[in-house]
């Protein structure tokens, strides 16, 4: 019996010895899952494959251990290419980082860009690749950080990207006065190729338009927002569907609220509305609304109109709704974090409300100097991240306390990071790199 | 020798120097690909006829991964389609040529070979899956396979239709009765399951639900021609369960809800109606004669369709309500009210059991049957005295020997009739007087039973409901008391004369009238005196009337022959009898002067002692049923009587006279009209404004746990109220009053 369950390779010359119940870990779908498939005369005394045999050590060793080893000796592309032709590569990615945890984040790559400058932003794909939009491209990388073909929407300025899914990048751009470009669109990561253009129709006309901050529905839902401007004053939010590809619904601007220049967009699943935030400095006042599209209603906002008279006042840079759903925490140029209650309904348009978190020895640290970026927030898994100049702060419990702090020094302040794919990329402004920070896999013991 | 050999390897490699042509890559010879794309064709064709043991799948794999990798996925890709395209069209006419029965057959087998091979291919160009089809928005080989399958076997002409029609005619065969192969059936519509859920849709499931529609359809309309109620449901609810089963054998699960409402569209929503009216035996005769497993399935297979619960529901709402109007109205039935409300419980039984057996229990149903039931009790204005008197009845006598569960049960029936019931506070008139009466004569069977309803009735209404009758028990269980102790104290100097038992009745607890009290025998009024005395002398402040109307007596009787009986009778009969100690004879007249017993008492008492057979002590001249002024009484020698104790009745129907009956009604509108009005002031104290139409409706609402107000009695309470200055019209508009503090 344990001999049958044996199973002798040559690969490129040399021999291995394992068993089959090892290698059933590398599933049916894999080239040796159907190797052994008895559909294929199985039951040989020895398998020869051409191939490099240093590398099959390492994959033979991930199928045993489930724990990925790479020697030195071997370069890392060429075990992915490998993977690739044994069809493991889904067991290698598997392996190589563990669940996100900000408090365990290690720094995995630093990847050079490829010209100095303002970055406009970062995504982390589903599947652990990211994109870099910068100017007019968008710079997609694969999970194992390679690059793949640029991406340009009529190389106008990009405004956002985003992920539908893995394969799938959808990126906003200004449209260019006088010809029918810019907009939305849907590219294929893979390939670069333009999938989708994302229309808008007012009275239905259909109208050229700048597209600016994104967000999108989630799992199953698959409306895409996202902040529009057209020519003739028709400034508000588009809704679209990404799997039809067609317009849903568009809600225009109520006067007071803006809504074509937001910076921030996101979709609150459990309030049913999309919160949007327009910040300093595209607007002198910050405006926090929360849009229920099904009645074209605002049923909650919040401004600081009144309140911010001078540079020095606290003003709200970046904005993001928690995820419970019941606050909203905003952040100012002190690097101070502030709660609004969405709970406490709609009383706070004297620009009240902030519940500043003391934060006062960072207050007096250091005045914001001249290059900084404006700080960015997200939230994953209940802990909050927030980005001040060269570092990124890692915020957990309940409370909100400090718990890590990811900082290098190379490439200037960050301009921009994001969560994805089990992974957090943070963009630099001067050198326009960026770094790759994942958790280790689970610890041997 | 090092000098050396350096300057000769120099010389060697400028010999050897030379330029060659920058290349980008190295390109495959072109040949090389034509070459391995034959070698993988030929797999094809071997895997396809069953000789792929001579196959090395490394060797195969490796060269579709070279193919990929030096940029032959295309003529990769389309070689597979193509040969892939002619196996299918070759399978095709294989297919076709399949006679008669061994059609499914051939295509089932061939679709499980095509499967097997197509498995093997993927295994193949599983690198051209991973790395060339995504790139190159191509589709996987898998779903290439079946999309093949299905544009050339499945959607071919010679084809399509005869498959459409052989897999419904096997079910057609299967419902009349035939044995088919479901195996087989259930490979294929597997199958077209698995080429895409538009596939099993478009080419079988619509036309099968098309073709079972009209089949249930003619099938339906046969059947009601010819069955009953009954039956015809029995054969709707087999249908239905074999399409069920049809399902779970060879269909998608999805079919499951389509056919099943197809089945109860064609054979129960369209002859809802009919099947619930059918002559002789539909709904109602089905409830007439407790057809439960009748009942049950009607309600399971209506409870499927649109309206079908609520079609039932509304027929055996209007049959109750028929059925309850005819009995409460039935005047020769309430002439015995005890089983009057026998009748009802029975009624009310027998449904309970249908809706419990038969209908799931269904709240709808429940709520139904208690509507028709408060709709036709409060049709008949006597149903709060019968339901009172059947308890009356029950705690009498007829719970004698019941076990105390026994007791709860008719207690807790009867409470339900009580709910029913819109004049509840007519209710509680009549049933303190049948208590006040059982209490008095001590007829009660069980103090428990007793109480056991009053806290039922608390429970349902209220303290202030039963407070009155709380009363009377502790006046009770006090005179009791006063009663010991009267005798601890005074037994000596009450020496042998009558024994006297007085029941202290709070004024106000129990259903008295102020009547005047007859003149009692010098004997008994001596021990009266004395018990006045002393029980104000323990209780001042208090005054004490006698109730000669309400009491008994126990007196001793010596007839001719020296025959000895001890006679029970009441108070005013023991008062007409004892004249008879110093008198043979007496008319009318003296007897009333005598006694001062009112008219009307007076004769009922004469008449049950002197007209009842077997009871009379009296005898009257002349001789009749009816006692008028101007009759004699004289003492019966003769009365004989095998018992030594006999108890006289008084001649009193149980039920009211009609007189009693108008007073009673006017007592109960008299007592309302405190209670609208303290309503009416509860609400305008706390609304301070509000229109009339309100107010009635506030005060409906208040009190409907007692009675229903009636609007025009409210409108004249509130008048009332105005004139009283509780309330003010409000001067602009008319229809607001406002609350005065």
């Amino acid at each position: 019996m344990a001999s049958r369950d044996r199973v002798r390779f040559n690969i490129g010359g040399q021999l291995f010895e394992t068993t089959s119940t090892t290698l059933a870990n590398a599933g049916r779908e894999s080239m040796l899952g159907a190797l052994l498939d008895e559909s294929w005369n199985p039951g040989q005394p020895e398998y020869f494959i051409d191939r490099n045999p240093a590398c099959f050590s390492t994959l033979l060793d991930l199928l045993r251990t489930g724990a990925l080893h790479i020697p030195s000796n071997v370069p890392e592309k060429l075990l992915y290419r490998e993977a690739l032709y044994y069809g493991l590569l889904d067991h290698v990615r598997g392996a190589k980082w563990g669940p996100f945890d900000g408090n365990t984040l290690r720094l995995a790559d630093s990847v050079p860009g490829r010209a100095p400058g303002d970055g406009t932003a970062i995504r982390g794909a589903p599947d652990g690749g990211c994109c870099v939009a910068h100017g007019s491209v968008v710079h997609v990388y694969n999970w194992m950080l390679e690059e793949r073909r640029p991406i340009s929407l009529d190389y106008q300025q990009v405004n956002d990207v985003g992920y539908i899914d893995a394969n799938s990048i959808v990126i906003t751009a200004r449209e260019r006065l006088g010809k029918g470009d810019g907009g939305m669109a849907v590219f294929s990561a893979a390939t670069g190729e333009l999938r989708h253009r994302f229309r808008v129709e007012h009275g239905r006309q259909p109208k050229s338009f700048t597209a600016g901050a994104l967000s999108l529905a989630g799992l199953d839902d698959h409306r895409i927002f996202s902040s529009c401007k057209g020519r003739l004053n028709e400034y508000g939010i588009g809704v679209w569907d990404h799997n039809t590809g067609q317009q849903v619904d568009f809600f225009y601007e109520h006067p007071g609220c803006s809504l074509g220049d937001a910076d921030k967009l996101q979709w609150l699943p459990s309030k049913n509305c999309l919160m949007v935030a327009t910040l300093f400095p595209r607007t002198d006042n910050c405006f926090i609304g929360l849009l229920d599209l099904r009645d074209k209603s605002i049923p909650w906002c919040w401004s600081d109109a009144g309140i911010t008279m001078n540079l020095e006042d606290k003003r709200v840079l970046h904005a993001i709704a928690m995820e419970d759903g019941h606050s909203i925490c905003v952040i100012n140029q002190y690097d101070d974090l502030g709660f609004i209650d969405l709970r406490a309904g709609n009383t706070n348009s004297a620009g009240t409300g902030v519940r500043w978190s003391s934060r006062s020895k960072l207050m007096n640290q250091k005045a914001p100097y001249e290059e900084s970026c404006y700080p960015k927030l997200a939230t994953h898994n209940g802990q909050l991240f927030s980005c001040m100049n060269d570092s990124i702060s890692v915020f957990s419990g309940s409370e909100h306390v400090l718990t890590s702090t990811l900082r290098r020094s190379y490439g200037g302040s960050i301009c921009d990071f994001s969560i994805g794919g089990d992974r957090l990329f943070a963009l630099h402004n001067e050198e326009n790199v960026f770094d790759v920070w994942d958790s280790p896999p689970c610890p041997i013991i | 020798m090092n000098a050396q050999s350096q300057s000769q390897s120099q010389s060697q490699r400028r010999k050897n120097f030379k330029i060659e042509a920058f290349k980008h890559k190295v390109e495959l010879d072109p040949k090389y690909a034509e070459r391995t794309w034959k070698v993988l064709e030929h797999a094809i064709h071997e895997i396809y006829n069953n000789n792929a043991s001579r196959l090395s799948f490394e060797e195969l794999y490796r060269s579709a991964y070279n193919m990929v990798l030096h940029k032959y996925g295309d003529k990769l890709y389309s070689g597979l389609v193509a040969t892939m395209t002619a196996h299918l069209n070759k399978i095709a006419k294989s297919v076709e040529s399949a006679q008669g029965g061994l059609f499914l057959e051939k295509l089932n087998h061939k679709w499980a070979d095509h499967n097997k091979a197509l498995q093997m291919i993927r295994d193949i160009l599983m690198y051209m899956d991973r790395s060339y089809v995504p790139t190159s928005h191509k589709t996987p080989v898998h779903e290439l396979g079946l999309n093949l399958w299905r544009d050339h076997i499945i959607h071919s002409p010679n084809i399509q239709a005869r498959l459409q029609d052989t897999l419904l005619d096997l079910v057609q065969r299967e419902r009349t009765g035939d044995v088919i192969n479901r195996g087989l059936m259930r490979n294929i519509t597997k199958m077209l399951m698995d080429l895409g859920s538009s596939v099993y849709q478009d080419d079988f499931e619509k036309p099968f639900l098309d073709v079972s529609a009209s089949f249930y359809s003619g099938e339906s309309q046969q059947f009601i021609e010819c069955c009953d109620c009954g039956s015809y449901l029995k054969k709707a609810e087999r249908r239905l369960n074999e399409e069920i089963e049809r399902v779970s054998h060879y269909l998608d699960a999805k079919t499951e809800v389509k056919i099943t409402s197809a089945v109860e569209r064609e054979m129960i929503a369209n002859h809802m109606q009919r099947l619930v009216h059918m002559d002789n035996s539909g709904l109602v005769n089905m409830l007439i004669d407790d057809k439960y497993d009748d009942l049950s399935r009607m309600y399971s297979l209506f409870k499927r369709v649109p309206d079908g619960l609520s079609t039932i529901r509304d027929v055996m709402t209007s049959y109750l309500r028929e059925r309850g109007r005819v009995l409460v109205t039935d005047t020769e039935r309430l002439k015995d009210p005890v089983e009057f409300v026998q009748c009802l419980l029975n009624e009310k039984d027998k449904h309970d059991k249908i809706i419990s057996t038969a209908f799931n229990n269904d709240k709808t149903f429940q709520n139904a049957l208690n509507s028709s039931f408060e709709y036709f009790i409060n049709l008949n204005n006597r149903s709060p005295e019968s339901i009172s008197l059947y308890l009356d009845d029950k705690l009498r006598k007829g719970l004698k020997g019941a076990s105390e569960e026994e007791v709860e049960v008719v207690l807790d029936k009867v409470m339900m009739l009580f709910r029913y019931l819109q004049e509840k506070d007519v209710f509680e008139k009549y049933y303190k007087q049948h208590l006040a009466k059982r209490l008095l004569s001590g007829k009660t069977v069980s103090d428990d039973a007793e109480r056991s309803m009053i806290v039922k009735l608390k429970t349902e209404c209220g303290y202030q409901f039963t407070s009155k009758l709380e009363g009377m028990f502790t006046d009770m269980k006090t005179s009791e008391d006063t009663m010991l102790d009267f005798y601890a104290k005074q037994s000596a100097e009450l020496g042998d004369g009558p024994t006297l038992a007085v029941q202290i009745l709070t004024t106000g607890s129990w259903p008295t009238q102020p009547t005047a009290a007859c003149n009692l025998p010098p004997e008994i009024l001596t021990v009266c005196e004395k018990f006045r005395t002393y029980y104000l002398g323990t209780h001042s402040g208090r005054r004490l009337t006698w109730q000669t109307n309400m009491g008994t007596a126990d007196i001793k009787a010596t007839f001719g022959k020296g025959h000895k009986h001890e006679l029970n009778v009441s108070t005013y009969q023991m008062c007409v009898l004892m004249l008879f100690n110093s008198a043979d004879g007496l008319t009318y007249r003296e007897i009333e002067q005598a006694t001062e017993i009112p008219a009307l008492d007076l004769k009922r008492c004469l008449q049950s002692l002197a007209c009842v057979k077997g009871k009379n002590v009296l005898r009257k001249e002349p001789m009749s049923k009816d006692i008028s002024e101007e009759d004699v009484f004289y003492f019966n020698d003769k009365f004989t009587s095998k018992f030594v104790k006999v108890k006289i009745g008084t001649v009193v129907a149980q039920k009211e006279s009609e007189p009693e009956k108008q007073e009673m009604r006017q007592r109960v509108e008299e007592d309302r009209k405190p209670q609208i009005e303290a309503a009416i002031v509860r609400i305008m104290k706390s609304r301070r404004v509000l229109d009339h139409n309100s107010i009635v409706a506030e005060v409906t609402k208040q009190l409907q746990s007692r009675f229903l107000p009636n609007p025009v009695v409210i409108k004249k309470r509130i008048e009332s109220l105005i004139e009283r200055e509780f309330l003010e019209r409000d001067k602009a508009d008319r229809k607001l009053y406002r609350y005065l503090a």
